[in-house]
């Protein structure tokens, strides 16, 4: 049933793309109707978790409605691909399967990334691809090495694959030291593809090296989680630092995207504690949520320049950390299972890095806020809002729901 | 009891469709049947819980948390905001006018404001430290944007100097209850044993910040003077005092860190509150002279927090004596700006009891509260000053202590005869004689009036009582 569903999402989402030449709204509610096949395919434990993946992708969706691009019509089913590749990455446990849907949302972006509303971005591409490729191979490299010498209780390749799979991913989704292209691209590239890489790309990445370092947990985990930890420090300092000294929009939120995958990566030091990994997860794919929302949001709002204060406001509060917004839980969860993984400094470091983002975040709400509007960019701010206060109600029933999700977390060797 | 806690913000909710006379009767209507209901539940010596939803451990329970000491905080919120929601009516208006807004922004104020009070008001009510840090920031969120969007002078500075500083308050307390959960693997507060010392150090720092105390506290007369009145008239009374609130609440549940560094703490209240005293005197604007005063009355509370079960008493009824006082002085000073034009400076002001008697009466009131003089703060007195006796003894070398304290109180009624006179008596200056709205003196003297029936039975012996049984020590 759940082979055939997702067979049936890929067969629409292929006509739909070839279909929409004729009419680009043919495209969209091709690639709307496939990831709704796919949601289907999920149980019942992901529903939460396929729930907040199709609201965002919905909205990536929407986003391009905004853009008028070289490939109009077929940049939805690229979207999507993103998205499917999303939900099925949750249910996998083969491994091959996982590094299929991490190059899965890799190569799409390639293509996103060049789009914008007059000539395609070539320098822009060049230089994205040439960090991706390099970003796909070191973390494919390293997941082979990973799997395929723990149980040979070699320490000292298993520490080599677990150093690249780390620094694949760091180059994959922007993370210190190796964020460099992430200012540049997400400042010269258009601000649509962009939320879509810095939204719905950014999720598949985290969740295969979860499956994948918690499959191999052995002795000598504890001793290389240092690294994990040491990356995220530095890069929640640079990107905040960075975020603050930044003047163009598009480059402060390119910092800010630094400094979010370095709150995500402080939690891979759980995974050596499998009695709390629930909240580091937990806190990871909320914290992955409430970033994607509030890129969305921002971008649209860049490209439109200004949507209603209201909703910039209220996700720039989202990012800060206050309740009861989601980037508050997201950062609760994390710092509980920092603290609880004896990583106390960690935690100390990620709650003052949360503080000092606070001048950014209002200055971004201040000066993309335009008092109140209506039309498609504001469609998009509610729906990103909508998602960040859906928190109002306390999360715990996302926390059960990951409770069942990581049972199955897993690698079949 | 959580039906009544939930009209404050369905009445947020529902105000901004209704015209704004009546959306400001809808929101204290709102409040005043919580201060009843609060008033029954103090009577009944209601001590219970309503579990709202379970969390996995180490969040744990979330549950509304009632007996006497959050019902006297819960009154006590509901009250003032009742009735500085009244007044905010008129006095909200004219500030619109001299922004150049129209009525319409009432709408956004009024939801903003409802927030703000009801978000307080659960605050007291929370029966886990997470749920109390949730509320502990919407209020910041709310009273952020009321001064970031209403306030005097450069209001966008100074809300975001306010936000900042209490941020990091927040922040600092937050991460003392991770430890606690940590710890204790829950944050329910009847499931917390313990609460270690590194905890215990960070609410501390967290709350000393919010309250504020000598140092930090430079964040506050900027906030509370530029704030628009009816804000500063809550943030004031209401919002710092709450840091005395769950330092009260950590308190009961393990006093280990206050019983080890008792000395230190009473010596930097005593100068905290004492500094603040004169510091009163220097001041030429009204409402920056009422911020002094409120950072010398939170003096006060981490006095009391120092005292044993007597000094605790204290605090609840130093809370409640000077929400009542201060927030009645608040609104005096947003009497005279709304009659005079945005008149705040002291030295043109003399004699303004010719003009304005029914504003110049209410600050008296006020005032008593502040000094202690027959009024609720009579009593916060005199437990915080039997908790000292209690706790360092009576003896040669303790005289010192007892003196320091008493000057306290002394220079409490001392700076408010002072302001008095010097605003509402001696020689009057050349003002006309305004014409007030009942809305910006009628809820002054109610709360005036609550503040000094609360000296009398039945309600002095059942709030007594209550906390007796809570706290425990003699009445």
């Amino acid at each position: 049933m759940t082979e055939s569903l997702l067979m049936a999402a890929i067969i629409i989402l292929t006509l739909g793309a070839i279909f929409s030449l004729k009419d680009h709204r043919i495209g969209f509610a091709a690639s709307v109707v496939s990831i709704l096949l796919a949601f289907a395919s999920l149980t019942s434990e992901t529903y939460f978790f396929g729930f907040f993946v199709i609201a965002i992708g919905v909205l990536n969706l929407i986003t391009l409605f905004i853009s008028e691009n070289q490939i109009k019509g077929i940049d939805y089913a690229i979207t999507a691909m993103l998205i499917f590749a999303t939900i099925l990455v949750i249910q996998t446990e083969n491994f091959a399967v996982l590094i299929g849907t991490f190059v899965l949302v890799s190569v799409p972006t390639y293509i996103l990334v060049m789009l914008s509303d007059r000539e395609a971005k070539l320098d822009v591409g060049i230089k994205y691809i040439t960090f991706m490729v390099f970003a796909t191979i070191i973390f494919i490299i390293g997941a082979f090495l990973v799997v395929y010498f723990y149980k040979e209780m070699n320490p000292s390749i298993y520490i080599i694959g677990y150093v690249l799979l780390v620094l694949g991913l760091g180059l994959e989704v922007g993370i210190a030291p190796l964020h460099e292209w992430v200012p540049d691209v997400f400042s010269a590239a258009d601000p649509i593809p962009i939320s879509i890489i810095a939204s719905i790309a950014k999720i598949v990445p985290f969740i295969v090296a979860f499956k994948i370092l918690i499959a191999t947990t052995n002795p000598v985990t504890y001793s290389i989680t240092m690294f994990a930890a040491f990356l995220a420090v530095l890069s929640m300092f640079t990107g905040n630092i960075g975020a603050l000294t930044s003047r163009e929009l598009g480059r402060v939120l390119g910092y800010s995207t630094v400094a979010n995958m370095g709150y995500i990566l402080a939690t891979f030091v759980a995974i050596v504690k499998p009695e709390f990994i629930y909240l580091a997860i937990s806190g990871a794919l909320l914290q992955l949520f409430a970033n994607s929302a509030g890129k969305i949001g921002f971008f649209t709002a860049i490209k439109k320049e200004g949507v209603s204060a209201p909703f910039t406001y209220t996700l720039a509060l989202s990012f800060i950390g206050i309740p009861p917004l989601m980037g508050f839980w997201s950062k609760l969860f994390i710092t509980l299972a920092l603290v609880y993984s004896g990583y106390v400094w960690l935690a100390v470091l990620l709650v003052i890095n949360s503080a000092i983002s606070v001048p950014y975040y209002i200055r971004l709400a201040r000066e993309l806020g335009k008092g109140w509007g209506y039309g498609i960019a504001n469609i998009v701010g509610l729906i990103a809002v909508l998602i960040t206060v859906i928190t109002f109600y306390p999360p715990d029933w996302f926390v059960q729901s990951v409770k069942f999700i990581i049972e199955t977390f897993g690698v079949a060797l | 009891m959580i039906v009544y806690l939930l009209l404050p913000i369905i009445a947020s909710l529902l105000a901004p469709f209704l015209k704004p006379k009546k959306a400001t009767h809808l929101i204290s209507l709102s409040f005043l049947i919580p201060f009843f209901a609060a008033c029954f539940e103090l009577f009944n010596f209601t001590t219970t819980e309503i579990p709202l939803l379970s969390f996995s451990p180490p969040i744990g329970e979330f549950y509304v948390l009632i007996d006497p000491i959050s019902s006297a905080f819960g009154l006590t919120v509901c009250m003032v905001s009742a009735m500085v929601g009244y007044y905010s009516f008129p006095y909200m208006l004219h500030r619109f006018e001299e922004m150049g807004l129209g009525e319409n922004e009432y709408r956004k104020y009024i939801v903003i404001y409802g927030l703000y009070a009801a978000s307080m008001l659960w605050l007291v009510y929370s029966g886990n430290f997470i749920m109390l840090y949730i509320f502990l920031e919407i209020s910041l969120i709310t009273s952020f944007l009321l001064i970031y969007m209403y306030g005097y002078g450069n209001r966008r500075w100074v809300g975001l100097l306010y936000f900042i500083w209490t941020n990091v308050a927040g922040v600092l307390t937050l991460i003392g209850f991770i430890v606690i959960a940590m710890d204790n693997s829950t944050l329910a507060i009847k499931g917390i044993s313990a609460i270690s010392m590194v905890a215990w150090l960070l609410i501390f720092v967290g709350m000393v910040i919010k309250l504020p105390g000598l140092g930090p506290h430079i964040w506050l007369p900027w906030a509370h003077a530029e704030a628009p009145t009816p804000v500063s008239a809550l943030l004031s009374p209401l919002t710092v005092g709450l840091a005395g609130y769950i330092l009260l609440r950590v308190y009961l549940i393990d006093p280990s860190f206050i019983q080890a560094y008792r000395n230190p703490i009473m010596i930097y209240a005593i100068i905290s509150s004492v500094y603040a005293g004169f510091a009163v005197f220097k001041q030429m604007d009204y409402k920056r002279l009422l911020a002094y005063s409120t950072v010398s009355q939170m003096g006060y509370i981490l006095i009391g927090l120092c005292l044993g079960t007597y000094g605790l008493i204290g605090v609840v009824i130093q809370y409640m004596s000077h929400a009542f006082g201060k927030s009645i002085l608040f609104m005096t000073a947003g009497g005279i700006i709304a009659s005079y034009h945005g008149l705040r400076d002291l030295r043109k002001m003399g004699g303004l009891h010719e003009q304005i008697p029914s504003i110049s009466n209410a600050a008296l009131l006020g005032f008593m509260n502040l000094g202690g003089i027959l009024a609720i703060g009579m009593f916060g007195e005199f437990f915080i000053l039997r908790g000292v006796v209690d706790v360092f003894g009576f003896e040669i070398s303790t005289v010192p202590l007892i003196v320091a304290v008493v000057f306290i109180f002394i220079l409490s009624g001392w700076y408010s005869f002072y302001t008095l006179k010097k605003i509402f008596y001696g020689t009057p200056k050349d003002l006309e004689r305004p014409k007030i709205s009942r809305y910006l003196d009628v809820p002054l003297y109610l709360i005036g009036i609550l503040s000094i029936i609360f000296i009398f039975p039945p309600l002095i012996t059942v709030l007594l009582n209550g906390l007796k049984a809570i706290i425990g020590g003699g009445t």
